[in-house]
């Protein structure tokens, strides 16, 4: 008894807390979720099991497409920018220009976003885009004697998609500039004496190196774009009338506006699955198990 | 060898359109790398100028220098009629979330992380797995049921309540990162360690962790900023006045239509970022390096 | 091609030069080495030459042309690099096939050039592989293949031979040579291994500190170096030196006394000098003019000959003896070393301070000698 005491005692100690913290806060959410989604809980807390009303509820929901549509267009134009203008910022930034300080100059810029707090960052856009004059971009029109524009109501869901954009790219930009980095220089050197012009090098050289990261920030972002609306809550908060409302949010909206916690659960309960599901992919196509590695001391 | 074959024309080097067809790739670079980053520093800049200044003529030449904007950190601001708690109560709350949450972090870090990389035990494998599964799961979808289980423990509205779950939101990426750390250290410090006749406890306090310092920085900071930053759990499982961040402080006084005092805000904003200013000054490119190991957010 | 670099500086820091108003000149079909320690700047003057570098002040001319601005992809050079740079996710031919790809040779004729290049390093069986399934020669020979493969003007060699092991560096070099003669092209070759250089090159660069210290024929740099740092770089094992002086022709070395007058430089030399004599040009006993004596400290088996390390006053002085005498440390024994062998170099300046000698009555006496023929020397002198 002793003897095995001793034995678990250090991985124990050492991990007991991190599991603690990793049971309540995902194990029994996890769970928790899945039950919910099967009852009617609302503010006064009670069970009450409703089975697959929820759901039929959902599907019913006068919302629901238009929140699907949302969530799609969200997901697919975030994406695309998250990824290829972080691209095109990581090969601009590394390959084009040689001064290591411009480019950490510009990088650094482009973190600014990034490691800005969600409230001031969601506040800069609608400063940006608010419709009286104190608004940036309608002061500047009003330079040329334009009225004001409210494009908070006109362009919801491109605002929020280029404010999800801007921060995302830097995402893609760190993962591609130091892929691109770890290419031997030599490598650029030998393209360049065999004659390649650019084209051919990105083609020939940058790209072969970085199709891995690519697939990764693809993946990966798909999932965060997926459940996240932090942003879109600050921002629109789903407005006007439901145009930038997308699934996640939907869901919290939900539960912590009108309370319908079961109901809320539900809609979280799909996108976990699905959400379960990539990251699956993502595991798989990354072969992640590899990482793995045995410790060397018995 | 065919010495026909072999001489290529050397283009004459002073012949202008040569010199401007080898620089146009550059002068493109630097076009689209200046154009989409302007409107970053613009908006950055427009937040510190309009602070510090009365108005802003066309809405961006700043005009008449004041600090009257900061008369946030001396007198309450009454909002809606009625006095909002003091900024340095916000201030003080986000300290003690951020560091509290980084504290907690960075210890249970330090220890899964090791048992992860260094102690053979039955089930690490699993624990493993499991842990690089949570990176990448969507935490926020479970939004719903950590706020039962919060009201079940009767930690609903309270600080210490949301930084358990955001230390535990955290800590699977937090421990990945760390376990990083730790399997960079060579086997043979450890094993040397062991002969000379330390514990393996004594051996991971006394000559592993100093190794990792600089490791354990980096993560501290940006745990710290993280929590500093953090909204949404804030905004939704702190109500009282008393609890109140800096982050649910300004996103209060920024969603109320009435109040578009875009001075103040900014003031506020940059109050705010202080912390976030100065690490990331001081330690970005760390900082890009941590972030890189994995971002949530799209 | 010819080429020639006039002036050449260039700094990356803008404090100090890498490159110091570097000079030379390289002939048609010659096969020159930049020769140096690491951070002495030869890699960089080779990327100059490749164009991937732009000097900051001074001229590169091909045969005459300035070509300072000219894209390195405008400059027909082939390059093998130190690491290869072989693309990783191409296979063998196509690797062969880039450089001829970019200049949009079409395709047929591309795989037949290519497969032709690939047979003159004898690669034919390895086409389709990958680089990463490749020995290091095999891959040596990828990157020569392609660098060769658009028949350039000029063939640049960055340390190829540093990362392969010392018998297939051995191969590689023969195969570097056979390959030079045949194409007949003018090749540089940049490597910090002084008998690579000797063996290869037509003629050598010393370089230190971005500046060339001496440009000379292997043999002109062994038997004639002009500094100190020169002698020091050229020869294995290499040249022991002794600290002496010059009074009035007279040369004072551990209490022996040479005349030297007929062959100083400046008659009225006179100061601290630093005598260099090769290993070879030391034999036990007392035939050679300069005598000397000494404790054994230890003894080198090599099996072709003996090592012998002999402390005289606190220098260490190292050379070859017969592998069958029976010398052990302690013993204390006579040797000696002709004044014509010695070279000697002012103890301030480092220059050398004796005439140049003849190169051919070196090899007259060198063949009486029983001294084993270094490596490198019998090649050319043969």
């Amino acid at each position: 008894m002793r003897s095995s005491w001793k034995k678990w005692r250090l991985p124990v100690i050492m991990l007991g807390p991190f599991l603690i913290l990793v049971v309540i806060f995902y194990f029994i959410p996890v769970i928790l979720t899945a039950i919910l989604a099967f009852t009617g809980m609302d503010s006064s807390m009670r069970w009450e099991f409703i089975e697959l009303n929820n759901f039929r509820k959902l599907l019913a929901d006068p919302n629901i497409g238009l929140i699907l549509k949302n969530t799609v267009t969200y997901v697919l134009f975030t994406l695309v920018i998250n990824v290829f203008f972080g691209f095109i910022l990581a090969l601009l930034t590394t390959y084009f220009i040689r001064w290591e300080r411009t480019s950490l100059f510009f990088r650094t810029i482009w973190m600014l976003p990034r490691i800005t707090p969600p409230v001031v960052y969601a506040l800069l856009w609608i400063w940006f885009f608010d419709p009286s004059e104190y608004g940036l971009l309608n002061s500047i029109r009003s330079l040329f004697g334009l009225p004001p524009v409210s494009y908070l109501t006109t362009q919801p869901m491109l605002i929020i998609i280029l404010a999800n954009g801007l921060i995302g790219a830097s995402f893609g930009m760190i993962i591609f500039s130091s892929a691109i980095k770890s290419i031997p220089r030599d490598l650029f050197y030998a393209a360049d004496v065999d004659g390649a012009g650019h084209l051919s090098v990105i083609k020939d050289i940058i790209f072969p190196h970085i199709r891995w990261p690519f697939m990764f920030v693809t993946i990966w972002q798909l999932l965060s774009l997926l459940t996240s609306y932090e942003y879109i809550l600050l921002i629109t908060d789903g407005g006007p009338v439901n145009a930038t409302e997308v699934l996640a949010l939907y869901s919290y909206h939900k539960a912590f506006q009108n309370f319908e916690y079961g109901y809320g659960s539900a809609i979280s309960l799909i996108i976990v699955i699905i959400a379960f599901f990539i990251s699956l992919l993502l595991w798989k196509v990354f072969g992640m198990g590899k990482m793995i590695r045995p410790t060397r001391i018995e | 060898m065919d010495s026909a074959q072999a001489t290529v024309t050397i283009p004459r080097q002073k012949s202008r359109i040569y010199i401007l067809k080898k620089r146009l790739p550059y002068f493109i670079a630097y076009g689209v790398l200046g154009i989409t980053t302007l409107p970053i520093i613009f908006m950055y800049l427009w937040l510190f100028l309009n602070s510090f200044f009365q108005k802003m003529k066309f809405g961006i030449i700043p005009e008449s220098f004041t600090l009257e904007n900061w008369s946030f950190l001396w007198e309450p601001i009454v909002y809606r009629g009625s006095e909002l708690p003091s900024i340095w109560t916000a201030t003080w709350n986000s300290f003690v979330f951020a560091g509290t949450m980084t504290i907690l972090e960075v210890l249970i870090g330090v220890m899964s992380g090791y048992a992860l990389s260094r102690i053979q035990f039955p089930g690490r494998k699993f624990i493993l797995t499991t842990t690089m599964l949570l990176h990448a799961f969507p935490s926020i979808s479970l939004l719903i049921a950590v706020f039962y289980i919060l009201n079940f423990f009767g930690l609903y509205d309270s600080l210490f309540g949301v930084i358990l779950v955001k230390t535990a939101l955290q800590i699977p990426m937090t421990t990945w990162i760390i376990k990083g750390f730790f399997d960079d250290v060579p086997w043979d410090v450890e094993w040397a360690g062991l002969i000379d006749g330390c514990s393996r406890i004594k051996v991971w306090f006394q000559i592993v962790l100093p190794l990792i310092k600089p490791g354990i920085a980096s993560i501290s900071i940006f745990s710290f900023l993280s929590g500093w930053s953090e909204f949404l759990l804030l905004y939704t499982f702190i109500v009282s006045g008393d609890n109140i961040t800096l982050a649910s402080f300004l996103q209060k006084l920024t969603s109320d239509p009435n109040l578009v005092n875009y001075s103040l805000l900014g003031a506020i904003s940059l109050f705010y970022m202080i912390p976030v200013l100065i690490f990331f000054i001081f330690t970005q490119k760390s900082l890009m390096q941590v972030s890189s190991g994995g971002i949530k957010n799209a | 091609m010819k080429i020639e670099l006039k002036n050449i500086t260039k700094s990356f820091d803008k404090k100090t030069n890498t490159i110091d108003n570097l000079n030379l000149s390289i002939e048609d079909g010659e096969f020159i080495a930049l020769l140096g320690p690491s951070g002495c700047g030869k890699t960089t003057t080779m990327l100059m030459i490749a164009g991937i570098y732009k000097p900051d002040s001074g001229d590169i001319l091909f045969d005459g042309q300035r070509v300072n601005e000219v894209e390195p992809k405008d400059r027909n050079v082939g390059m093998v690099f130190q690491s290869y740079a072989l693309y990783p996710h191409m296979t063998v031919l196509d690797n062969i096939a880039f450089p001829l790809k970019q200049q949009k040779v079409k395709k047929e004729e591309r795989i037949q050039r290519a497969k032709e290049a690939a047979a003159t390093v004898h690669l034919e069986q390895y086409l389709h592989r990958k680089p990463g399934e490749l020995s290091g020669g095999q891959q040596q020979r990828v990157a020569l293949a392609r660098a060769i493969v658009k028949n350039p003007r000029l063939l640049l060699l960055d340390e190829p031979m540093s990362n392969l092991d010392e018998r297939l560096r051995i191969e590689m070099r023969s195969e570097i040579s056979r390959l030079q003669k045949k194409l007949g092209i003018t090749t540089i070759l940049v490597t910090h291994d002084q008998q690579e250089a000797m063996t290869l090159a037509d003629r050598i660069a010393v370089m230190k500190d971005g500046q060339i210290i001496q440009y000379d024929t292997p043999m002109a740099l062994y038997y004639q170096p002009e500094n100190l740092y020169v002698a020091r770089f050229i020869g294995t094992p290499p040249m022991n030196f002794l600290h002496g002086s010059v009074n009035n022709g007279i040369l004072h070395l551990h209490n022996r006394k040479l005349p030297l007058e007929t062959r100083l430089l400046t008659k009225s030399y006179n100061g601290d000098v630093i005598v260099g004599i090769r290993p070879h040009d030391i034999q036990l006993g007392s035939h050679g003019d300069l005598q000397l004596e000494g404790t054994i400290q230890f003894v080198e088996t090599i099996g072709h000959a003996k090592l012998i390390n002999v402390l005289v006053g606190d220098t260490m002085i190292r050379f070859f003896t017969n592998p069958f005498l029976d010398l052990v440390p302690g013993m204390n024994i006579q040797f000696s070393a002709n004044s014509s062998d010695l070279h000697i170099f002012d103890g301030k300046t480092e220059k050398r301070i004796l005439k140049k000698k003849d190169l051919k009555a070196i090899r007259k006496s060198n063949a009486v000698n029983q001294i084993l023929p270094h490596a490198a020397d019998s090649k050319k002198s043969g």
